[in-house]
């Protein structure tokens, strides 16, 4: 694997949210608008690079027993950091992500990634791995925040594209867009999409559950 | 030493603590000072934008001038219990928070008035006076609850009849996001224009409702439109105004203001 497709397979090849199906909470909470989703992007990736770096470095020295504590502080540590430079240079953005921010801790992809990844391999390509599932993560949040924002609310990062009727334009926003469950249906159809290109992504029938499998028997 | 050593574990996870709670107060100590201005500009912001003093063109408004006129304000300390002026404590360095929660400087609510489930608050509050003239044209009271994560805090300005609500604002919110948090919404603040607290018998009947409100209803003129989607948040905030508005909260100081209108101070 070279450091090209440790950077970039995360992207398309094994995206943390379509392939892996990791991290949708978030993804399904704050991505109505476009802002929220670049800043989201923008700390899971700096937290995933961090956590990824700070494992790999100490990965020799980590006792089985304890490793998962000493991986969820580091983890708690950077998101802390990441949330208290975001109060004191992005307040705004900050007040509207509120308790997101805290909850990267509990984002199954960091953890994902410390426990597969930054524990076997070395530093300069865990940093890697951590910066390509972080964009991963972002572009998906972005292409969701995207359709969501522009026919939830007729704009894009807050500037108004599409006139709403209520401030006498023509667009009757979408409202259903703006509740979470409507990004599990984009995240949906965008996997759907990935699968229909990249066959080798959908899962072999032996990995099914049972009960499909006799369905497909019957 | 042996990674299977439970000496080793011990110590790994001594160091890896010490390292990150030495980063963890690093950055929260040296981003405090940025963080505690942008509160006190987002909050003067706000009590500029209730008292209807913000300029018609914002672009060219400097955080100084905002402070300026933010400091121009009849800034006042009250004595929540007894309704009267305080005049021993300074409105800009008072605060009301740090008193909720500091000893001999706050008083515990009985249960039956705590529909705000604050448990307990400050003894004083500070309250803003808008002029025009010689006549009160606004008052603005800070008010606070708990929401459904978390506490709410905002602000409120009554018209000089001391019922009618002028404006509303929320600064300060951990609430569902996109959902709870619609109660900063400009668009769903300004509903509250207009609207009245007390009925003709004295009955404190302001609330957020929880299905659309009939604008020709006779409940229309004390009810603001519910949030899709919070519930919880909206008869939280419903719950703090009747608590601020009811006997425990600002119910003494509005009597003692209808009774003996107060004086412009001279600047």
């Amino acid at each position: 694997m070279t450091m090209r497709d440790v950077l970039f397979d995360p992207l398309v090849n094994k995206n943390p949210i379509t392939f892996q199906v990791l991290g949708i909470c978030s993804a399904l909470a704050i991505t109505n608008s476009l802002l929220s989703a670049l800043v989201m992007g923008l700390s899971v990736t700096a937290v995933l690079a961090f956590s990824n770096m700070s494992i790999s470095l100490i990965r020799h020295h980590l006792p089985s027993s304890v490793r998962l504590i000493v991986q969820i502080t580091i983890i708690a540590s950077a998101v802390i950091i990441v949330d208290e430079l975001l109060k004191a240079f992005l307040p705004e953005t900050a007040r509207i992500l509120s308790v997101y921010v805290g909850l990267i801790v509990t984002n199954c992809i960091v953890l994902g990634r410390a426990e597969t990844f930054a524990m076997q391999n070395p530093v300069g390509v865990s940093v890697l791995d951590g910066i390509g599932n972080g964009l991963g993560f972002s572009m998906i949040l972005i292409i969701v925040a995207t359709i969501r924002e522009l026919f939830g609310s007729g704009s894009l990062m807050g500037v108004s594209i599409l006139p709403l009727v209520a401030d006498n334009g023509w667009y009757v926003p979408n409202e259903m867009l703006l509740l979470p469950p409507s990004a599990f249906f984009i995240i949906g159809f965008l996997i759907w999409i990935i699968r229909s290109w990249k066959t080798e992504q959908i899962e072999q029938i032996d990995s099914l559950p049972i009960p499909n499998r006799t369905t497909e028997a019957e | 030493m042996s990674n299977d050593s439970p000496l080793k574990a011990i110590l790994v996870v001594f160091i890896v603590a010490l390292v990150c709670s030495i980063m963890v107060s690093v950055a929260a100590v040296s981003l405090r000072p940025y963080q505690l201005a942008h509160q006190i500009f987002n909050r003067a912001e706000h009590i500029v934008k209730l008292a209807d003093l913000m300029p018609a063109n914002t672009d060219t408004l400097s955080k100084k001038d905002l402070m300026d006129i933010f400091l121009q304000l009849d800034a006042r300390v009250i004595d929540i219990d007894t309704g009267r002026f305080e005049k021993n404590l300074n409105p800009l360095t008072f605060d009301q928070r740090k008193a909720a929660a500091s000893l001999g400087h706050y008083v515990t609510i009985p249960a039956e008035y705590d529909v705000a489930h604050l448990g307990r608050r400050s003894q004083f509050a500070t309250i803003y006076l808008v002029w025009d003239g010689e006549q009160i044209k606004r008052i603005i009271f800070p008010i606070h609850g708990q929401g459904m994560w978390s506490t709410i805090y905002g602000y409120i300005a009554l018209q000089a009849d001391l019922n009618t609500i002028a404006a509303v604002t929320f600064y300060e919110q951990g609430e569902t996001p996109g959902l709870g948090t619609q109660i900063q919404l400009p668009g769903w603040q300004s509903k509250w224009q207009g609207r009245q607290l007390w009925d003709g018998t004295g009955e404190l009947r302001f609330r957020i409702a929880t299905e659309r409100v009939v604008p020709e209803s006779m409940a229309a003129r004390y009810e603001v439109d519910g949030l899709s989607g919070a519930t919880v948040t909206a008869s939280g905030v419903t719950n703090l105004m009747h608590y601020w508005f009811g006997e425990h909260g600002f119910q003494p100081f509005l009597r003692y203001l209808s009774e003996t209108p107060p004086i412009r101070a001279n600047n």
